[in-house]
């Protein structure tokens, strides 16, 4: 199984584009952690493996194009190999979300990133959709309520 | 105020850092007076917490924006609640007080017609469970795995009552029976609500201890009763056509798998007995799968690697356990880095349980020592010294010999590591071999001397010394000197410590044997000493070895030209700064001038070195005292291993009585551990600095020039100190010297002086640290002191 403790997703610049906390972390703990990990995933090369081990858990991080994402997970229980498939996973879903996703979707789209990362990890980590298709569906059917809502108030 | 897109743009936008912060800093105090308007419009309300979001991601704070989220949920509008449902899941966490006012409100929207709030909630009460919430809640979640059929809120409630459980373990009275239920109905079949059975199942497992109730048998028994299902589940994932939607890259959904695979383990590994009757099936199913699912991908990996590990866990069958060494191997021998890391790394837990099985790939992990990746290579290090035993000792060393030569300045850690590794192993194992050891570690020391630590290097010589086969030995110590002196290839660089350290040690110890039918002559050996002295001459390490082996060689040989080279490196010492230097080279000097047959017989070669036995019992009680009284000394003089105190004494005076006319207190780096009587009276004039219930310490100034000051710091012990170490910091712009500590024990009552001296600018401070031993263990005591006086 999997339990992903956090996930950031940095840019090669070293920016934090988006992060996601699936413990408790004091705001100290997590800038220590941001900062450690984007020196420590930035400076690998690309052969090397992608599971790193920091502080008392593992990380599992993965490059798309210019951003890295990476995931805190627990030691002793976790699948590295499987991480990498939920980091590909989500990827996807954003890919199909997005139309050929890019750093700068993401950017400017932070919130729907969440969104879609809400419908594949939820509680503390752990995966509740493995359906791309799925997860999809539910993230357009909330869009599309959304502007139905905004529609019902210019109407009424 | 700008929209969300404008303000990210001017964040990007910004040319320097310090006008980005500007920018943010200003939004962020504008986002903070507008959320103290009532009358905000909602829109408005929503762009806001947008940016707080933004804000976050850029690590500020927003803190302030905690009730906002609140009020945004509490509105009707479904834009008002995402948002803010989304604000409290990322900004918000289970230790904050505000969740009280949150209760209410999710109880609301678990109930609400909408199954996209009410998916909101429980994502929301997923994140952010509290015991306190999951004990206000845990109804509301209950009644969607009762009544609800929707496959999209029950899986979420699943994942939300496994958390639950997690907080509380006392709810799991109320949710285990749904693991059941839901397992077994038809309506409720997608992959995403087995995850969120899997997981209320592990929880269920895992929250035994904390259970309190004592009807927690039957619940394992109902969990128990599940296995069938999970089984059959597992099977139809690796029959042969399956659901197109969870295919990825040739394997049928590897989350729930995995997922499946890990409950299974739980279970298992808690009720070994109820689970007996399906442990047959289970050795069935996992062979299946390990044999079946040979993609190459990363995706059958994940499954693969999750099976092996159900394997070793539960020490299933030995078959399975050879099958699973054998699936990991495989890994090993692939391309994929990240299959070759968690293979090194799950063998390594394996080895104890299957070492034959291991070893036998012994070729794949002796290939990942090279790999470009330096945190394999450290894992194959690790196996390998693993799986060596006697058998494939040769074998595998050579390996690691060639791993070391091919090794650069970044694997520093590691050489420490192999070298350390292989010393101890040597001491354990190596006999039969000790000529094969030590051509091995000679070899090594050539190689990567300069990252060994010095102590390691004092094995080596050990080794060296203590060989038996004396032809070998006369071979071997040739052969460094030959490399040192530059008469053969492979030159040694010049910051391989380690390396010349061994080669002075054997001038001054096999002197005689390198000049024999001169193989060298004694020019060289003296120049090579004379060039090391001039290069190394900062090195303390290096010129103690060197002063000794000068001393020794000079015993040996009798040209009268070397001899006064010799005596020239001795001398030069004589008013070195260093304050062991200087002892060695006065008393060496002494020595130097005795009459050859006396220097002879204090010089002679050291003795066989027993090493002190890991089980305790020394053989050295078989060896004549008498022999080797001198020698033992001069191991003291080496630092090599501290003789016994009382032989220490011994020494002394038999030194003394040889030397006859020297005062013995010449002497002066042979540790007295006695304790001092000796009072020293604290000046009237000094200080004081600090107190605490084991000392009082006072600081006296002796002189202060322009740029240069003199001070004592006098220690007086109200109880017994041993060991007293005084550590002392300054200012950047000053040095200090630390002078002699006059004593390092003190008995009650009784003071200790430590002589300091700083140079350079400015105000006298200091930063004070005492470590002893107290009668209650080990104390560091610390302080700040200021002076009035500056320089």
């Amino acid at each position: 199984m999997v339990q992903i403790k956090y996930m950031l997703m940095v840019s090669r610049q070293g920016k934090v584009r988006l992060m996601r906390w699936f413990s408790a972390y004091s705001a100290k703990d997590k800038t220590k952690i941001c900062r450690d990990l984007t020196t420590s995933v930035l400076a690998r090369k690309a052969k090397m493996c992608n599971i790193v081990e920091y502080q008392d858990h593992k990380v599992v991080y993965k490059r798309y194009a210019s951003l890295y994402f990476i995931c805190g997970i627990s030691s002793e229980t976790s699948n590295e190999l499987l991480t990498l498939e939920i980091i590909h996973r989500y990827v996807e879903a954003m890919d199909a979300y997005f139309n050929n996703v890019c750093e700068l979707d993401i950017i400017f789209n932070f919130s729907k990133a969440y969104d879609i990362l809400n419908e594949v990890l939820i509680c503390d980590g752990s995966m509740t959709e493995t359906s791309k298709h799925t997860i999809l569906k539910t993230v357009a059917s909330m869009d599309a309520l959304e502007t139905s809502d905004n529609l019902d108030q210019v109407l009424s | 105020m700008g929209s969300l897109r404008t303000f990210i743009k001017d964040v990007r936008g910004a040319k320097t850092l310090a006008e980005e912060r500007s920018i943010v800093t200003k939004e962020s105090a504008r986002i903070r007076t507008k959320l103290k308007d009532d009358h905000l419009p909602q829109d408005k309300r929503r762009k806001n917490i947008h940016k707080l979001l933004y804000l976050h991601i850029l690590g500020e704070k927003t803190h302030f924006a905690q009730v906002e989220c609140i009020n945004l949920i509490a509105s009707d509008d479904f834009r008002d609640k995402r948002i803010g449902y989304l604000a409290a899941v990322i900004l918000l966490d289970e230790n904050q007080e505000i969740l009280t006012l949150l209760t209410n409100l999710l109880n609301s929207d678990l109930n609400h017609p909408n199954r996209y709030v009410v998916s909101l909630a429980l994502s929301a009460l997923g994140s952010l469970t509290s015991p306190e919430l999951a004990r206000d809640l845990y109804t509301d979640v209950e009644s969607i795995l009762a009544r609800s059929t929707d496959e999209f809120l029950v899986k979420k409630a699943l994942q939300c009552a496994a958390k639950i459980v997690q907080r509380d373990a006392a709810l799991l009275e109320i949710f285990y029976p749904y693991i059941e239920s839901i397992l077994k109905s038809h309506h409720l079949s997608s992959h995403g609500v087995r995850l969120g059975v899997a997981k209320l199942c592990q929880a269920a497992i895992l929250s035994r201890s904390q259970y309190e109730y004592d009807n927690y048998p039957e619940i394992l028994q109902s969990l128990v009763l599940n296995i069938p299902e999970f089984y059959s589940l597992l099977q139809d994932m690796n029959a042969t056509n399956f659901n197109p939607e969870y295919n990825v890259n040739g394997t049928c959904d590897p989350f729930l798998q995995v997922e499946l695979l890990y409950t299974l383990r739980l279970l298992f590994e808690l009720a070994p007995q109820e689970t007996e009757r399906y442990k047959d099936k289970l050795n069935d199913l996992l062979t299946q799968i390990a044999t079946n699912s040979d993609g190459t991908k990363n995706s059958a990996h994940a499954v693969l690697y999750e099976c092996v590990r159900t394997i070793f866990a539960l020490q299933l069958e030995q078959s399975l356990k050879v099958l699973g060494v054998n699936v990991l191997a495989k890994f090993l021998s692939g391309k994929d880095n990240n299959t070759k890391y968690v293979a090194l790394n799950t063998l390594l837990l394996v080895v104890p349980q299957e070492p034959h099985a291991v070893q036998k790939h012994r070729k794949f992990v002796s290939r990942c020592l090279f790999d470009p990746d330096v945190s394999i290579r450290t894992r194959a290090v690790e196996l390998t010294f693993a799986i060596l035993d006697s058998s494939n000792m040769k074998e595998l060393i050579g390996e690691l010999s060639s791993f070391l030569k091919a090794s650069g300045e970044q694997d520093k850690d590691l050489i420490v590591f192999v070298v350390d590794h292989l010393i101890e192993l040597f001491e354990l194992h190596a006999v039969g071999h000790d000529n094969w050891a030590i051509d091995v570690m000679v070899d090594l020391l050539k190689v990567v001397g300069q990252h060994i630590a010095l102590e390691k290097v004092s094995e080596i010589m050990m080794m060296i010394n203590n060989l038996r086969d004396l032809d070998h030995k006369s071979k071997l110590i040739k052969q460094v000197l030959q490399i040192s002196l530059g008469k053969s290839d492979g030159g040694v660089s010049g910051d391989n410590l380690g390396w010349k350290l061994v080669s002075v040690w054997c001038i001054g110890e096999y002197g005689d044997i390198l000049l024999q039918n001169s193989y060298f002559l004694d020019t060289e050996l003296t120049g090579y000493l004379t060039l090391l002295n001039g290069l190394y001459s900062h090195n303390v390490k290096i010129i103690s070895y060197i002063l000794t082996a000068a001393l020794k060689l000079s015993a040996k040989i009798q040209n009268p030209a070397c001899n006064e080279d010799l005596r020239q490196i001795i001398k030069g010492h004589m008013k070195d700064t260093n304050l062991i230097l200087q002892a060695k080279s006065s008393q060496y000097s002494i020595i130097f001038n005795q009459p050859a047959k006396q220097k002879q017989d204090v010089l002679g070669a050291m003795p066989f070195f027993e090493r002190k036995n890991k089980n305790g019992n020394s053989k050295s009680d078989s060896k004549p005292d008498t022999k080797i009284q001198e020698p033992n000394l001069l191991l003291d003089l080496l630092e090599s291993t501290p003789a016994s105190n009382g032989q220490t004494k011994n020494d002394s005076q038999t030194l003394a009585s040889i030397f006859g006319d020297q005062p013995s207190n010449n002497t002066a780096n042979v540790a007295t551990e006695e304790t001092s009587h000796v009072t020293i009276p604290i000046p009237s004039d000094a200080v004081h600095a600090y107190n605490s219930s084991d000392m009082d310490v006072s600081i006296k100034v002796d002189s202060v020039a322009p740029s240069e000051a003199k001070l004592d710091l006098y220690v007086k012990a109200h109880a017994p100190i041993k060991n007293l170490q005084v550590l002392a910091a300054v200012s950047k712009t000053q040095k200090l010297v630390m002078g002699t500590l006059s004593n390092h024990s003190i008995a009650a009552g009784q003071v200790s002086r430590q002589e300091l001296k700083v140079t350079g600018s400015g105000k006298l401070k200091f930063r004070i640290k005492l470590v002893h031993e107290s009668p209650t263990g080990t104390q560091i005591e610390q302080f700040d002191h200021k002076l009035d006086q500056s320089l």
